[in-house]
């Protein structure tokens, strides 16, 4: 492990839970770890906290096998050896983009530096722009500069925090495969953190999902995807539905009619089962268990909110060619060919 | 898990480390507020037969006189300040943008300059306007006279109103475009839209910039000694230069501070709600007014204003300067012993220089630690360092008097104790411009800078100063361009020999010696504009 962390606790003033909740995961070597979680779960403060930007209130932090904070050592961010690349990106609006670049390599002999200066301008593809002004970049240059700066000592760990949230949508997808591949090509170790899973899922190696403040699930992409430990995770990163049901020996009854599938819960235990538009299917049928409320366009697809007679909402696809409109009476089935997470309800969270 | 209990360190017993920046703040807070406490504590400890008879026979009168004064002047320039920023930035106005400039240029003329200025143009005998009148018409005219109370506020309002002015102009020019239309769509009219909707947006930064110029006339003293009319700062002078009574002083003393820590404990209200601001990523300039058949006259009214506060008192100057240059006479009487002009150029400038040097430097601290530190501690601290706003010239000098010889005697009839003066008077400016270059730059500058391997002191040199400088340089020009003008604490603290601009005009004018005040108090103007143009161009309205 480069990375380890024990019991890492965080609470501010004011504050009505733990911004980071005794959290303990760790990070191998060139691995991308990413950290996901909607804002406020304490992703970008456990960020800080490893950099050493702000203090733990507990916990041991371990890099290359040294101790850099626990209840006796705080090793300053300065003494670390950790990049940083920022949200706002902070380029140094008084320095150009080759003494930003520069800013890092205190110490070494002014050839030196030019060569490493170099390396990262070709690295991150930004050669033209080495006399320019941070003001006189654009979006995705700054954010590449950004990321040259922060690589620049060759930290032994390197801290990415939102960094694509202020390039707009369309640059974003393109940045950050540039981004991913410069990173596997360095052989970074980075933990990366991002409020929007498309991203986690496609920068991190492994996914840390947090939630106020406590690591929710931690695991490569199809695990937290297909296989979630709690509620939350389900929800929050496979756009799940939860419909109600109540356990019976051989599967659990629902609104959508009994799903078979073996369960560990006691007999007669209220639960809900996580449902996402691809595991039902419906028919148009009298008198049915669910009424069509909207169709939303989703061009091969069409995407369809269904009201069941319980009252819960479920969503579920169909293709493009059959068209069904608002009011239907459908009959809304289980087909999901794999089994389905079902949390039981004393359980809940999120 | 045992494990977790021996890591988690009790709440109770974790302290936070004292950041060293919070000590220098501590001294420079306290620095900053000795002056006023002593002179509290002066007050306070003082005989109860002087306090009895000072209550008696003065305190009443003073009191009404100062606040009638204050009350006055502050809704003079309110009026001119809003008025002439409305139709500088509002409306269809021929020539806004050169007015927007001859607007705040009376801010290079001190008050006392302009009283001397408006004195000489109107005094019932001898004046140059009645004596003008007399000869065309063969009579003596009813003319306004400018002494006493009206003559203060006069004299007042139209040199301090540029403040007020550049506050609301900034407000209107930031004002989002999208309330006005907002009104109009709800059935109002301009006019209505001016009084409960641009008003109201606007009102927290216009009453902020009245309170300053409340605590102004509190501080005022050359304008209402030459216009005789008796405030607390003129009777503090006579106790001190005249009678020498340092009882009946700090007693006059502490009741005036009470009175402008109310004024500035206002100010510090309102400053923390006017921080809302309305730029937004939709922000676009407001619709101009056309003024229509209105053009001629609010012309005339930006006209009037300028010339009575500007051009006429700069035309006077010149007239006068070129009168006594002309004559040998006057040139020779240019010197006080063997002391010419030059001197007092030098005088000024260092003196002034170094308070806006040694303010800047040590509003630093205080800065740093109210905008990275920010807490109770903090905001406590940075509000002490600016009680200085609440402390007028004849105040600090009585203070530092009193101070001075008890504790570091060898400083005493020294200059140093004139810039001491300055610093803890203008320090509070200072601090606010500092405060505000540090808001604006960002934390993640510095905290990159620490993750790229510079300790707190290497990231400030080499990462906030350079990027905080312009705005350091801007609350030195605000500090030098105050130092410059001041006037009563000059008087009083200045050793025998030490001589300034400010105070040979004073000496000069007061004896009646135009033609001798006026190249001195020219050149006063002419140095003060050349900070006040750098503090302009800073301000949003003048940016292109």
């Amino acid at each position: 492990m480069k990375l380890e962390i024990e019991n890492l606790s965080k609470f501010f003033k004011d504050a009505t839970h733990s911004a980071v909740d005794n959290i303990s995961f760790g990070v191998k070597n060139e691995e991308i770890l990413s950290f996901v979680g909607p804002s406020g779960c304490g992703k970008t403060t456990t960020l800080r906290l490893i950099a050493g930007l702000e203090k733990p209130d507990q916990g041991i932090i371990r890099l290359n096998q040294t101790i850099i904070n626990s209840s006796t050592v705080f090793i300053l961010p300065e003494k670390r050896n950790i990049g940083m690349v920022f949200q706002d990106h902070a380029l140094f609006p008084h320095l150009t983009v080759f003494e930003n670049i520069a800013f890092g390599l205190k110490g070494q002999s002014k050839t030196e530096k030019k060569k490493r200066v170099q390396e990262l301008l070709n690295l991150v593809g930004v050669e033209a722009l080495a006399q320019r002004f941070p003001h006189a970049l654009s979006g995705g240059e700054r954010q590449r500069v950004a990321l040259a700066r922060a690589m620049a000592p060759s930290p032994t760990l390197l801290l990415m925090d939102e960094p694509f949230s202020s390039l707009d949508a369309h640059l974003r997808l393109s940045v950050r495969e540039q981004v991913r591949d410069i990173l596997k090509s360095s052989h970074s170790t980075v933990i990366f953190v991002t409020h929007d899973q498309d991203e986690a899922l496609f920068m991190g190696d492994r996914l840390a999902v947090l939630n106020q403040g406590k690591i929710e699930q931690i695991g490569y992409p199809e695990e937290i995807f297909h296989d979630s430990d709690t509620r939350f995770v389900a929800a929050f990163m496979g756009d799940s539905d939860f419909i109600h049901g109540k356990t019976l020996p051989n599967g659990v009854q629902t609104a959508l009619g009994l799903l078979e599938q073996s369960q560990t819960a006691p007999y007669g235990q209220e639960v809900e089962v996580a449902l996402r538009a691809d595991d039902i299917d419906f028919n148009v049928a009298e008198p049915g268990n669910g009424t069509i409320l909207n169709r939303f366009f989703r061009g091969a697809f069409n995407f369809y909110r269904i009201k069941l007679d319980s009252g819960e909402i479920i969503q579920a696809f169909k293709i493009h060619t059959e068209l069904f409109e608002p009011g239907e009476r459908v009959q809304v089935f289980f087909n999901a060919g794999h089994p389905l997470k079902i949390f039981s309800n004393n359980h809940r969270q999120g | 898990m045992n494990l977790i209990e021996t890591l988690r360190i009790p709440r109770s017993t974790q302290k936070k480390p004292i950041p060293t920046v919070a000590w220098l703040a501590g001294w420079v807070a306290l620095l900053a507020t000795i002056p006023l406490f002593y002179i509290l504590i002066r007050a306070a400890g003082a005989e109860s037969s002087v306090w009895i008879r000072i209550i008696q026979t003065r305190l009443l009168k003073l009191i009404s006189n100062t606040l009638l004064l204050v009350l006055s002047v502050t809704a003079g320039t309110t009026i001119l300040g809003v008025g002439m920023a409305w139709l500088t930035e509002r409306t269809d106005l021929p020539g806004r943008n050169l007015f927007r400039w001859l607007l705040a240029l009376p801010l290079a003329i001190p008050p006392y300059i302009g009283a001397i200025i408006h004195l000489a143009l109107l005094r019932p005998h001898g004046g140059i306007i009645p004596q003008w009148a007399q000869k065309a018409f063969g009579t003596a005219m009813p003319l306004p006279v400018p002494t006493g109370f009206w003559g203060a506020t006069f004299v007042l309002s139209v040199f301090s109103f540029p403040y007020v002015f550049l506050l609301s102009a900034a407000a209107f020019r930031l004002l989002n475009a999208t309330y006005d239309d907002v009104a109009r769509m709800s059935g109002r009219n301009a006019w209505q839209t001016f009084w409960q909707v641009t008003l109201p947006i606007i009102r927290p930064g216009i009453t902020a910039g009245a309170l300053l110029v409340s605590l102004d006339v509190l501080a005022e003293y050359g304008t209402v000694a030459l216009l005789r009319y008796e405030t607390f700062s003129s009777a503090i002078f006579i106790q001190l230069a005249g009678r020498y009574d340092r009882s009946a002083a700090s007693i006059l003393s502490g009741v005036l501070i009470m009175i402008a820590l109310v004024f500035l404990i206002g100010e510090f209200k309102i400053q923390g709600q006017a921080q809302f601001t309305q730029i937004t990523s939709s922000w676009r300039p407001a619709q101009q007014i056309e003024l229509g058949k209105n053009k001629v006259l609010a012309l005339g009214l930006v006209i009037a204003v300028i010339f009575t506060s500007f051009i006429v008192p700069i035309c006077l100057l010149i007239f006068w300067s070129t009168k006594g240059i002309l004559q040998p006479a006057a040139v020779a009487a240019m010197q006080t012993g063997s002391l010419g002009l030059s001197n007092y150029i030098i005088n000024s400038l260092w003196s002034a220089g170094l308070a806006a040097f040694l303010a800047v430097l040590l509003s630093i601290p205080i800065a740093i630690f109210a905008v990275r530190h920010p807490g109770i501690v903090s905001r406590v601290f940075s509000r002490l360092a600016q009680v200085g706003y609440a402390i007028p010239g004849v105040v600090v000098a009585l203070s530092l008097v009193m101070l001075v010889n008890r504790y570091i005697p060898f400083l005493y009839a020294t200059p140093l104790i004139v810039v001491l003066a300055y610093v803890v008077r203008y320090i509070p400016q200072a601090v606010r411009s500092s405060q505000s270059a540090l808001n604006q730059l960002s934390v993640t500058l510095e905290e990159a800078a620490r993750l790229l391997k510079r300790n707190s002191l290497q990231t400030f040199l080499q990462v906030t100063l350079p990027l905080i400088f312009p705005g350091l340089l801007a609350g030195g020009a605000l500090v030098f361009l105050s130092s410059l003008k001041e006037l009563p604490a000059t008087l009083l603290l200045r050793p025998a020999g030490f001589e300034t601009l400010a105070v040979r005009v004073w000496y000069w004018s007061e004896e009646g010696f135009y033609n001798q005040a006026a190249p001195v108090a020219l050149l006063l103007v002419l140095i003060s504009i050349l900070p006040l143009f750098f503090l302009l161009r800073r301000e949003a309205i003048f940016k292109k």
